[in-house]
């Protein structure tokens, strides 16, 4: 029986603890099986069907997709971890996913169960774990068929972003190309589809996001030169229903006679062909593999696309159309309704693959229905996401790439005098090649009003060189050497407050700031650093008012939810790596700064702060009758 | 049977490609020596016609990838190396550009995608037939195989530039790291063109500061 594990504690016995759950938990009992597959929260429904994300994503209890909502907020209800008992915060339980390589997933809750990925290592790459989340028991575990030569593919190691959830179905993309559905009660596969190929430069590291039953899923290989593309998978059968390209024709990059682009300079046809020399679309990047966002009012996803290969600009002439760009595409069709592009002729590996977080905002004494994306350029955009109009655009980092973005054309005003030419080294470029902000995603409070940034502070030297494609092999042609930006530190997590359009206030970190953020109710920001530190900081003032100090370096998202026994519970993965923690987990000479796309330089001593990890921690506030130790005791 | 010429499209691609850059690389960076690619035997004063002195596919078979032998005797075969001489290493050093080496490997091999080759040991072995090996049969976990798609003659060239890349000073038998260790750093790429002795150029370590050489 649940009860016997310490965790079924009747809602009136939670003196300290007010969480509403615990108003609905008459409905469904527990199961007298720790093995049973029944809820042990809730399901929103109210009845026993599996619940669908369309209700998980406005669910408090759950965290049914890795940014939370379809608006990517990663903003939770849950307010019984608040300023006033954040620092007694515990760890309830631990589970080790086995290879110490970057733990970069969100860990998902759907009903008392705990969702969490691999990365692509080890005896069994790209591993799902199912765990009780009341016991941390292991329910059950699924292992895709290995292809070890996929780890060559990666270019900023192997890691996994994290895994989808609709109706009773997990879906897991794995390094080297698959999609696999998983059935969330049994660990039984469902389907698996092939969708990339290693042979072709293509991996996937993103998380999926199902929309309307279909799970979109894009790819990486920008580095390789593979052509970037976005697949919407039927989740009942694992059939490619429509494939949408970053470059190439309109037929290929869906765009058709409803397709409207916000700026003159990137309308007419064949634009993906037409700002390429010859056939260089076709290893021309653009991969879009980090955060989509859906407005379900306007029937449009959002997703950015990644750098053009190579990284030597001059092999490839042009704007290079739709590299570093957004997409607004309706899921039904694929097709796309705008597109923007941010970085028109990439110079820097500036991809533009950071979320859109859709929030309504009083712009002009009028509400404007708005996307925020915070760039890898270093500027804050945000846009109309409806047309995709530039409405704003304001450096929050160290940039003298970029001096301003013209709102008038859309295109980013470029400091000239740092070009580069093929053999002539350019010094002090800011910011660095994983931009201001990569793929570590923010999180927006609707009570604050302000959006929670972590990103990183690093300059670079930049020496372009001849490159040839050659399939299944890096193309890029850059050789890079980044290091500390002004002031020396790496890293920076900062409140942003998009109307003011400025920052409000900012927590200086040593090394760059690699986790996601979370953002709750009780005006709580989470955050993990590279040297092992998890942190709770004040929503409002940026008052560091809780950390924990862990096994590895932070690398993951940090995500909330509520179990049956009323808790909130706060789980992120420790584990360093990634592109920027390489160093730490792989074998990389940390005297060699050019190594690791030139990361090395930046984080030459990471190694001294962490080695590798792989560590899920969930985190409670202890209850006034038992302690932590008791929750995480072993059924008897 | 592995095939020792270019017979296959895929190779004859790959080598016009590699000899193209190759050149034009060669041309810009003044260098003289860039080498022929294929089927010319090239005498520098000293060093023998290297082509000739390659092992045959049944003796490289027989070269162990570890050093852990049944019986404890030594199998290694006595092997006829090319001469991996300095000429052979800067030939070498080009390839690693032409055929996209460095993309995972990284400049001066500080590793990235691929392993580090700066320094020893390495995981397959880091003896001349070792790496040849290695790059001719690629390995696990990411590493290609080129055997079948670049010539011979030009993997020993490989090998004779990651044999010299991997030369770091060796300070203990161990490796100590802290906040104060390592104390040297290569000077970085950008500040030191192409060498094939990166080794020769070092600095203080810069603790992920901007570098000063």
């Amino acid at each position: 029986m649940l009860c016997r594990l310490g965790r079924c504690l009747p809602c009136a016995a939670l003196l300290l603890l007010t969480v509403p759950v615990c108003a609905a938990v008459d409905a469904p009992a527990p199961s007298s099986s720790p093995d049973a597959p029944a809820p042990s929260a809730p399901a929103p429904s109210g009845t026993g069907a599996p619940p669908a994300i369309e209700q998980l994503v406005g669910d408090k209890n759950n965290w049914g997709m890795a940014a939370k909502d379809y608006a990517n907020t990663r903003y939770s209800e849950l307010d019984q971890i608040n300023a006033s008992n954040v620092s007694q915060l515990q760890v309830a339980w631990m589970f080790s996913l086995g290879p110490a390589r970057g733990q970069e997933a969100a860990p998902l809750a759907i009903d008392g169960v705990v969702y969490v990925v691999a990365p692509y290592a080890g005896p069994n790459p790209n591993q799902v774990f199912a765990l009780d989340l009341a016991s941390g028991d292991l329910k059950w575990s699924y292992a895709p068929k290995p292809n070890a030569a996929a780890a060559g593919i990666a270019c900023c190691d192997v890691v996994s972003r994290g895994l989808a959830y609709d109706k009773g179905k997990i879906f897991l993309n794995t390094l080297d190309g698959y999609s696999v559905a998983i059935d969330a009660a049994t660990g039984k596969e469902l389907w698996h589809t092939r969708l990339g190929d290693i042979n072709k430069g293509e991996t996937i590291t993103m998380a999926p996001v199902v929309v309307k039953g279909k799970v979109l899923v894009g790819n990486s290989g920008g580095e390789y030169g593979a052509r970037g593309w976005l697949a919407a998978v039927d989740e009942n059968s694992g059939k490619i229903l429509w494939r949408a390209y970053s470059t190439g024709p309109d037929s290929e990059v869906l765009i058709g006679s409803d397709f409207k682009a916000p700026y003159a300079w990137m309308s007419g046809k064949d634009m993906g062909v037409k700002s390429w020399p010859p056939d260089k679309w076709k290893v021309g990047g653009g991969n879009a593999w980090g955060w989509i966002s859906y407005d379900p009012e306007l029937n449009l996803i959002y997703y950015g696309t990644g750098n053009p290969g190579a990284w030597n600009h001059e092999t490839r002439p042009g704007d290079n159309l739709w590299s570093c760009a957004i997409f607004a595409r309706n899921p039904d069709t694929g097709m796309a309704k705008w597109a923007y592009q941010i970085g028109p002729h990439d110079l820097w590996d500036y991809d533009e693959i950071n979320e859109n977080v859709l929030v309504d905002l009083p712009l002009n004494n009028q509400v404007r229905k708005v996307l925020i994306h915070p760039g890898r350029n270093g500027y804050m955009y945000v846009l109309d996401r409806a047309t995709g109009e530039v409405l704003s655009a304001d450096a929050f980092d160290t940039v003298n790439t970029i001096s301003s973005i013209d709102l008038k054309s859309g295109r980013p005003v470029l400091n000239d005098s740092l070009t580069p030419h093929v053999g002539r080294t350019v010094r002090n470029v800011c910011p660095a090649s994983p931009g201001a902000k990569d793929w570590q995603p923010s999180a927006w409070s609707p009570r604050t009003k302000l959006l929670y940034v972590p990103h990183q502070h690093l300059c670079m030297n930049f020496l372009t060189g001849d490159v040839g494609y050659i399939a299944g092999t890096p193309y890029v042609g850059a050789e890079v050497d980044m290091f500390s930006g002004p002031g020396g530190h790496r890293g920076e997590f900062m409140a942003w407050n998009p109307v003011e359009k400025k920052k409000v206030w900012a927590i200086t970190e040593q090394l760059p700031v690699w986790s996601g953020a979370l953002v709750t109710k009780g005006d709580i920001v989470f955050y993990g650093t590279m040297d092992r530190w998890f942190k709770a900081v004040d929503a409002n003032s940026g008052k560091v008012l809780w950390q924990f100090r862990a096994g590895s370096g932070f690398i993951g998202q940090p995500t909330t939810f509520a179990g049956a026994d009323g808790r909130q519970y706060v789980a992120i993965m420790s584990g360093v790596g990634g592109w920027s923690g390489a160093i730490a987990v792989a074998k990389i000479d940390p005297r060699v700064r050019n190594g690791a796309l030139g990361f090395t330089g930046a984080m030459q001593d990471l190694p001294a702060y962490t080695a590798g990890g792989a560590t899920l921690l969930v985190f409670a506030l202890p209850t006034n009758k038992r302690d932590t130790a008791d929750i995480a005791a072993p059924p008897k | 049977m592995p095939a020792h010429f270019p017979r296959s499209p895929v190779r004859i691609t790959l080598l016009a490609l590699g000899i193209a850059t190759g050149l034009a690389i060669g041309s810009l960076s003044g260098s003289a020596q860039e080498g022929p690619a294929l089927g010319t035997s090239k005498n520098d004063g000293g060093g023998a016609p290297a082509q000739n002195d390659a092992p045959s596919p049944d003796r490289l078979i027989d070269v162990p990838m570890v050093n852990l032998t049944p019986g404890a005797v030594d199998v290694r075969p006595k092997l006829a190396i090319p001469n991996l001489d300095a000429d052979a290493a800067q030939r070498g050093l080009q390839y690693f550009t032409n055929f996209n080496c460095v993309g995972c490997h990284m400049p001066n091999g500080g590793g990235g995608m691929g392993p580090a080759l700066s320094f020893r040991p390495f995981i397959y072995g880091d003896r001349p037939e070792n790496i040849y090996l290695s790059i001719h049969q690629g390995r696990p976990n990411g590493m290609p195989a080129w055997g079948t798609v670049i010539p011979e003659k030009l993997i020993w060239d490989l090998v004779a530039y990651v044999r010299n890349m991997s030369q770091a000073p060796a300070q203990e038998w161990g490796t100590t790291t802290s906040k104060t260790s390592p104390a040297i750093e290569q000077v970085p790429k950008e500040f030191k063109p192409a060498t094939a002795q990166p080794w020769n150029y070092t600095q203080k370590f810069s603790s992920g500061q901007a570098p000063n050489p």
